[in-house]
Formats: C-alpha cells, structure tokens, sequence
C-alpha cells in the first residue's frame, strides 16, 4: 500500500524531517508527501502528526502496490 | 435520589490512578493574554452552549479554540469545570480520575458510590458513572464541565461513557468539547434533536475586521487592503496571524515584510515560527528547543536541561511577548501546543541525539523535585532503564507492581524495560513482574539475583525492605508458610530504618507484607495466627492503596469462619471484601477467594444454581492457579457443588486443588479425603468410607468432626458417632455449619433406635440452628428417614418457609453470631421487588423508572418503603439485606 498527503503551502526542509519516513515533492504551492505505508495505523498516525504541525491536508490517497 | 443516598463523601484523593499528584494548572481556566480579542459573534453563538447538552469546539490546532471558551466560561457564573487534557489520559480510569477532580474542583459533590477513586487506570467502575450522573440530574444548576484539548482524551471507550454521563445527567450537565478532531459521540443524534451547538474551523476564523484588532494588539496597524490579504493568506488562521504579527514586528519593515510573505507559498506555521525563533537571541532559541520535550516545567527544570541559569527572565520575557510560551501560575509555564511540536522537530534536525540526554536530565530533575511518575516517564523515555528502575524501587513503591490502580500501568510501563538492565532494582521490578504474571520460576530466578546485588550499605535502603515483599508474595505463591514467617520478621525490622515519610506514602507495602504472611498462615492451618495478622491490616490505614489488600484479608477471615461453620460471619466478610473492591483494583494473587466462599455458603444452603455463578465469577476475576489457598478454596467449593448435583466421581477428581505448594495444609487435605469418603458413601460403600477418614490424620478436629461422624454413623458405628455428635454440640468452637450435621447425627441415631421422641427434639433444634442461615444441604444429605420426620406437623412450622420453599427467605432475621437483631420482615410488594432487582443492577432511578414505565417519583416512593421494609436507608445496605434474605 502507498500513500500519498497533498498539504496546503511549500513545506521547509526543517518540517519535511518531521515525516523522515516519506519522500516529498513541492508542486504548485503544494507539498505531497508520499511513501510506502506499513498499515491503516500509520496513516492515521500520519494524519494526526500534519494536524498537531498545523498543516492543511487537502488531498489524501491510498494507491494500491504497483505491480 | 437512590442513587445519592449511597453517597457518602470521601475526602478527594490525593493522586490519580497513575499516583501523579492532581496539578491545579489542569484545572485552571487559561489566562487570556493582553494581545486577546474578544469576538462578540463566537461568545454570542457560545452563549447557546448553556441551552444544549452538547458543545463542540473543533478547529485547526491555533485556531483560538481554548482562549474563545476560556474566555467565555470566565463570564459565567459557576459552577464551570474546566480540564486541559494531555497525552497519557486516555485510559478511562485516569480520564475520569481527571474529569471527576475537575468537577471537584467546580464545587460538585463526588459520588462515592464506588469507592474512594475511580478505579484502576485501564478501567472505570460502571458503577461510578451512574453515581456521577444522578449528582448531576438532581442539579437546580447545570454545571459547565469544559473538557479542553479532547482530542488527546478521546477513545471510542471514553466518548460512550461520556455519552452515557450526558444522557442521564440531564439538564444538571453541559458539556463542551474542544477539540482539534470532531469527537466519537454520536452526533447525528444530537444534531437531528437540535441538542447540539457547534462551533467549526471556518467559523473560528478571524474576519478582517478582528484581524486588525489582532495585529492592532501586538503594535501592528496595516491598511484595510494589506489586512484583508493577510487574512487571505493565512486563512484567518489565528496561529498564523499571531505568528505574522510577531515576524513583521522584528523585521523592521513590517508592511513590505507581510507583503512578501503573502506573495509566498510557504505553510505557514512552521516558516513563521522559524522566522520568529530565528530572531530570538542564542541562549534564548537554546532553551526553547531544549524544553520541546516537557509537557510543563519549571525555570529550574529549563535551567536543568540547558545547563545554564537565567532561565526565569527568558521565559518571563516570552510570556511578555506572548510568542510560544504561556504562563501556567505557580512557576508552571507550557509551550503552545502547536508550537511545541514544530519546535521538536527543529531540535531533533538542529541537536541531533540530544534527546535521550535531555530526557535524561529531566528525569533527574523531577526526581529530586518529588515527581516520581514524571520522573519514570522521562527515565524511560531516555532509555535508561537502570535509572529508571532505582528511581521506581527507591520510592518504595514496589507493591504497586503487584495490585492496586497504577498496576496494569506500570507493568505495561516496565514490559519496555531493556533486558540489558543490570543491577538490584531492575532484578527487582522483573521479579514483581513475574510473580504477578504467576511465572515463579523467572520471578524466582530474577528475585535470587537481586539479592545478591543488594548493595552492602545501609538497611535503610528501599531495595531490602522491597525485596523481602517479593519473597513473603513468593512464600505465599509456592505454600512455604516458614519463609513467609521469615520474610516478614526481617521486614519488622527492615521497616524502623526506612525513611518514615517513604513507608507513609506506600502504606499498601505493609499491608501486603502482613496480607501474604496471614495467607501462608491459613494454608499451614494456623488459623488464630493468620487471624491476628488479618486484622491487623484491617485495623491498619484505609483508602485505595490498602484496599487490594483488604479485599485479601476479608476472604481470608471469611474463609476460616467458614470451615469453622460461621456459615452467617463469613458471608458477611466474603460481601464486605467484595464492597471493598472496586475502589483499589483487583487483589493479587488472592482474587475471587471471596465469590469462592460465596460459593460454598451457597452450596450449604441448597442454592445451587448462584453456587455456580459464583464459582464463574470468581475464574473470571483471577486466573486458575493464583495462590494456594484461593485454589484449595475453589476445588472445596466446587467439589461440594458436584456432591450436591449427586455427581460423586466429578467431585472426587475435583477435591485435589490444583496447585503445586511446597507443604500441605491440612485443612485442604482433610476436605478432600471427606469428599472422597463421601464419594464412598453415595456408592453404597460406608465401610470404606469410614475407613478412608480413620487414616485422615485430624480427623479428631471439631471442625471435621461432624461430617467424619456422619460417616461412621452410616457404617453402623453408633456409639462413636453419637458420642463425637454430642461432644461436638455441647461446644461453641464451632458454628452451625458444623453443628447442624452433627445435631442431625445424633437426631438420625436417635431415630434408628426407635426413639422417635427424642430425634424429632433434636430436629427442632437442627432448625432452629439452621434457619437463621437457611442451611438447607445438610437436611437434604441427611437421608429419607430424617426427611420423613420433618413432616411432623410442628417440626412444620419450623422449617416452614425457608426449608421447603425453594429459595425463599425466612421470617426471621439474619440473627447470626454477631450479625444485627433480628427484625420483623414485612413482604414486599411485586413492585418493591421490581423496584430492589434493578437497584441490585445499579440502575439509577431515572433508568428504573424508564425500565418500568413509571414516574421517577413512583420509583422514589417505592424505594423508600423497600428501605423502611428492610430497616436500612442507604441503597447498598438494601441490596445487601435483600440477599441475606434471599429476596434476590
């Protein structure tokens, strides 16, 4: 399973360390952060830590495993 | 109200289930800063909150949420209760420790219907809600309870009990949530009733106009144009308008500033905050980082972590500038939640590794300050376990590993322990761990090892008294009565070194000491000694960290009296240990002793079917194979229900306990070989019978006496059994459990011999005997020729009622030994019963009268002659005397 959190603004470098666990790429006043996902706990736990960061999610997807 | 008949005020415990002292800044209404601005529209909408049952709050993390209703619940009258939620409350013992202490702190009374405290960590008492809530729905005013920061309280577990709460409590309850996420009630309810006001993200956004206020506030005046950008930009983001005004302020050109962050696409927080501490001066950037890893502190704590002094000017100066930090009151500061968390992942790129250094030197901090639980947490958050452990065990607290609230918590904390931990206190904490998980092999292992790392220094040194505990627990667990005796001399005399105030705060240490030691006692059939000892603990400090250990005691005596046929006595300790439960946590390893006892009562009394619930109620609260005594108890009690179903061979396989214990008691083997005689005897051998209890070695014993005689009567041995039967009467060493079968010998010999007379006299005073206790079985066991005396008319009137009769209750009080004076009984009315088997079901009268379809005040009236009936005025006297009586 992947996932993939499209959040509102142009994180720093400094905020991306706090999800070391996704890659990230900034785009049209968007950053997505996206990565293999081990469980729906994890996701949620993602979630969670973009909320108490303050950062507006406002696109999120789970893509099945390529392949 | 029923419900608060019940409830007697206890004073207000000192600590919550995890022991941390209750800290007064989680109960405080958050000051407003002078930077604050009041928005007439949300405090309007809030007002609408007093109309509702339910309020929610939810918005963005630095959205205002806190500061709007903190605000807002200033201006009310009280009562207001008011509860910061933090990481770690989720639990719903410890939530509602907390909930409960808030609304304490408003003024409202707490229900004690459970006990002095809600109960262990991981759970809370049903009991206690139903309490809480009829306190409140017999409220002329609502009380406002404010749960702040929900997000961290909530699990699916907490909302339905909350939900429960707020439903029954009715108009004496308003409740408000404020929250980051939208809370598990079910909200489609409330809404589709209009019994909720909501207050969302984009309604908590600040208009222009409030915006100017805002930024006004921190020095900044901007045209309207520029204002309304910025409120574009950030969305009307509190946080985010906070944060900009303090970055425009230091740059100097605030306008040209805002004007480029706005033309920007940065998120906002996390780029402003940087921008804002990228200002702040070294020593200053230094500690902000440095205190991410604190929920609350201290400028001494601060000074602790960065290693320098001067922190209290600094976070004086933050406050001031109203950027990141927010004064608590008493010396107690706190950053901003959002910002805390930005900051942390600032110190983990900025200070790499630093943060098992910094929790290390916070755990020694809050040690030496008293903090014990914080000081644990921080221990291990730094992973030094060997700290942490000599910290834990220092305190004295080892008992708390064993039973009580913090039990579940702290061996779930300690199962983190890394196995590389060496030394006396970790040995320690694995043995405790082991020997409440019944693994006596590792828990022995662990505890040897410990004693030989005690270090050689002075007795005074926790570790020795906590070590002999262990062993009076292991003595107890593996049937060695000798070693216990032992343990606990050493332990006297470990005690006049130990610092008085450690032994104060831990009076469950002493208690378990003299609790395992009076268990050992009983398993070696020392029964005055384990008595002396018993109540010693009894007679010692109550409150919920003794009351496992009471629990313990209780079953204890109420098993001694039993096998000494203080049928009456025992039941009334086996239901006090019950009612001392609840508060405290479960006893370990003597669970369930109590139902056991029940049990067997119930057995005696022909009442076979509750004889058997208890029997699963008491496998449901401790697991098979807990302590000697409890396992002997139980085969006892089960093997006697398996008689009484006529299922000889069943009882015989269940007689053996189940345990392996390093001596015998002797009591437990005398019980089995009656069985096993009594298997004998329903097959139609007496002779072998007889035989088997002629090698028991007490057989002489009084309290074995009557049922041995029974026996040799039944294999034609007259002489002796009458002999032993009279002997037995004429003395009081023993109750009417014993006395009963052994009137009923001497009436059964009487009748073989054709004296009818004389066996019809000595019936009457085996009822007489019997009644008070309704002990039905030994009547039932004592044969077809006996029964059939019975039927003479004026034996009649003596068994009529109770022994006849099924389940029903005599005419008489319960009138046993020491018991109240019998009173005069008045039947109930079907109503009154209806009424009396909800409130054995906890049911608040609101839920009777729904479940009745009647008025609350019909429940109320019934009840009060259901009191008057029985005598009693409180709620858990009615259900008690009701089953003495067997009205349930």
């Amino acid at each position: 399973m992947h996932c993939e959190i499209r959040v509102e603004g142009t994180m720093s470098d400094m905020l991306t360390r706090a999800f070391p666990e996704l890659e990230h790429v900034t785009m049209s006043g968007q950053t997505v952060l996206f990565g293999p996902l081990i469980d729906e706990a994890q996701l949620y736990g993602l979630l969670d830590r973009c909320l108490s960061l303050g950062l507006r999610v406002v696109e999120m997807r789970r893509l099945p495993e390529p392949g | 109200m029923a419900a608060r008949d019940d409830s007697v005020r206890e004073p207000v415990p000192y600590a919550d289930p995890l022991g941390e002292p209750f800290l007064r800044t989680r109960f405080a209404l958050p000051a407003r800063p002078a930077t604050f601005v009041r928005r007439p529209r949300l405090t309007d909408h809030l007002d609408q909150a007093l109309d509702t049952p339910l309020t929610l709050v939810n918005g963005a993390a630095g959205a205002g949420k806190t500061l709007l209703v903190a605000d807002w619940a200033a201006g009310l009258g009280p009562p207001v209760a008011w509860l910061t939620g933090e990481a770690g409350d989720r639990q719903p013992g410890v939530f509602w420790a907390y909930a409960l202490r808030a609304l304490h702190s408003a003024g409202v009374p707490l229900p004690a219907g459970a006990g002095p405290g809600p109960g262990p960590a991981g759970r809370v008492d049903h009991r206690l809600l139903v309490c809480l809530a009829a306190e409140l729905s017999g409220r002329d005013r609502p009380v406002v309870l404010v749960l702040d920061e929900f997000h961290r309280l909530t699990t699916r577990e907490n909302a339905e009990q909350l939900e429960f709460v707020l439903h029954h409590a009715g108009d004496g309850l308003r409740l408000v949530l404020v929250s980051r996420t939208e809370p598990l009630l079910p909200l489609h309810r409330y809404r589709a009733s209009a019994a909720v006001t909501e207050i969302r993200n984009d309604e908590l956004a600040f208009t222009p106009e409030e915006a100017a206020d805002l930024l006004a506030r921190h020095g900044l005046r901007l045209p309207a144009p520029a204002t309304r950008a910025l409120v574009e930009r950030t969305g009307g983001w509190a946080a985010g308008l906070r944060l900009s005004a303090l970055a425009a302020r230091q740059s100097g050109d605030p306008e040209t500033y805002l004007k480029e962050f706005e033309a920007g696409r940065s998120t906002i927080a996390d780029f402003l905050l940087a921008e804002v501490l990228g200002t702040q001066p070294a020593p200053t950037q230094d500690l902000l980082l440095r205190v991410s890893v604190l929920d609350r502190f201290r400028p001494e704590l601060a000074e602790a972590l960065t290693g320098r002094p001067g922190a209290e000017p600094i976070l004086a100066g933050l406050c001031r500038q109203n950027s990141f930090v927010e004064d608590l009151g008493h010396s107690w500061y706190r950053l901003h939640p959002l910002f805390g968390e930005i900051l942390r992942v600032h110190l983990r790129a900025r200070l790499p590794g630093l943060e098992p250094e910094l929790h290390r030197r916070a755990a020694r901090w809050l040690r030496d300050f008293g903090a014990v639980p914080q000081a644990l947490t921080h221990g291990a958050a730094a992973g030094d376990w060997e700290f942490t452990a000599g910290v834990f065990v220092g305190d004295l607290a080892i008992g708390q590993l064993l039973t009580g609230l913090r039990a579940d918590h702290l061996r779930v904390f300690f199962s983190g322990m890394d196995p590389r931990a060496t030394g006396a206190a970790a040995d320690l904490v694995r043995a405790a761990r082991e020997l409440s998980e019944r693994d006596l092999d590792h828990g022995l292992a662990h505890l040897r090892h410990a004693e030989e790392q005690l270090p050689a220094g002075p007795a005074a040194d926790p570790s020795r008294l906590s070590c002999t505990l262990l062993e009076c627990l292991a003595a107890r667990l593996t049937g060695a009565p000798g070693r216990a005796e032992q343990a606990t001399a050493t332990a006297a005399r470990l005690r006049r070194e130990v610092p008085g105030h450690l032994l104060a705060k831990h009076p469950e240490l002493a208690a378990l000491l003299l609790t395992h030691l009076g268990s050992a006692r009983v398993w070696a059939g020392r029964f005055d000694a384990a008595r002396a000892v018993l109540t010693e603990v009894l007679d010692g400090p109550g409150g919920a960290a003794t009351a496992p250990a009471r629990e313990d005691c209780l079953a204890h005596l109420a098993l001694i009296d039993y096998l000494d046929g203080w049928v009456g006595r025992a039941e009334r300790e086996a239901l006090a240990a019950a009612e001392a439960r609840g508060a405290g946590g479960r006893p370990f390893p003597g669970a369930g002793l109590g139902q056991l006892v029940l049990a067997a009562v119930a057995v005696d009394r022909d009442e076979l079917e509750r004889a058997r619930s208890l029997l699963e109620e008491a496998a449901a609260c401790g697991a098979v194979g807990a302590d000697p005594v409890t396992e002997a108890c139980r085969a006892l009690a089960t093997a006697r229900l398996l008689l009484a179903h006529g299922d000889a061979r069943a009882a015989a396989s269940a007689a053996a306990p189940a345990v392996a214990a390093l001596t015998t008691a002797p009591w437990a083997e005398a019980h089995a070989a009656l069985t096993a005689s009594a298997v004998q005897l329903a097959e139609g051998r007496p002779d072998t019978a007889a035989g088997m209890l002629d090698a028991m070695p007490c057989s002489g014993e009084p309290r074995y006496a009557a049922e041995v005689a029974w026996v040799r009567l039944a294999a034609g041995r007259r002489a002796e059994a009458v002999e032993t039967a009279e002997r037995l009467c004429g003395s009081d060493l023993t109750g009417p459990g014993v006395t009963v079968r052994a009137t009923l010998v001497r009436a059964r010999a009487a009748a073989e011999a054709g004296d009818t007379t004389a066996a019809a006299k000595l019936l009457a005073r085996a009822l007489l005997d019997a009644r008070p206790d309704r002990l039905r079985r030994p009547f039932l066991d004592a044969g077809p020729g006996v029964r059939s005396l019975l039927e003479a008319p004026y034996l009649h009137g003596l068994a009529a009622g109770w022994l006849h009769g099924g389940a029903r209750a005599p005419h008489d009080g319960p009138g046993t030994g020491t018991g109240p004076p019998a009173l005069v009984v008045e039947e109930l009315s079907g109503r009154e019963r209806e009424v009396l088997a909800r409130l054995a079901q906890l049911m608040s009268t609101q839920e009777m009268a729904a479940d009745l379809f009647i008025s609350v005040n019909t429940v109320k009236t019934h009840l009060k002659s259901v009191y008057r009936k029985l005598g009693v005025n409180r709620r858990g006297d009615a259900v008690r005397r009701a089953r003495e009586r067997g009205l349930l």
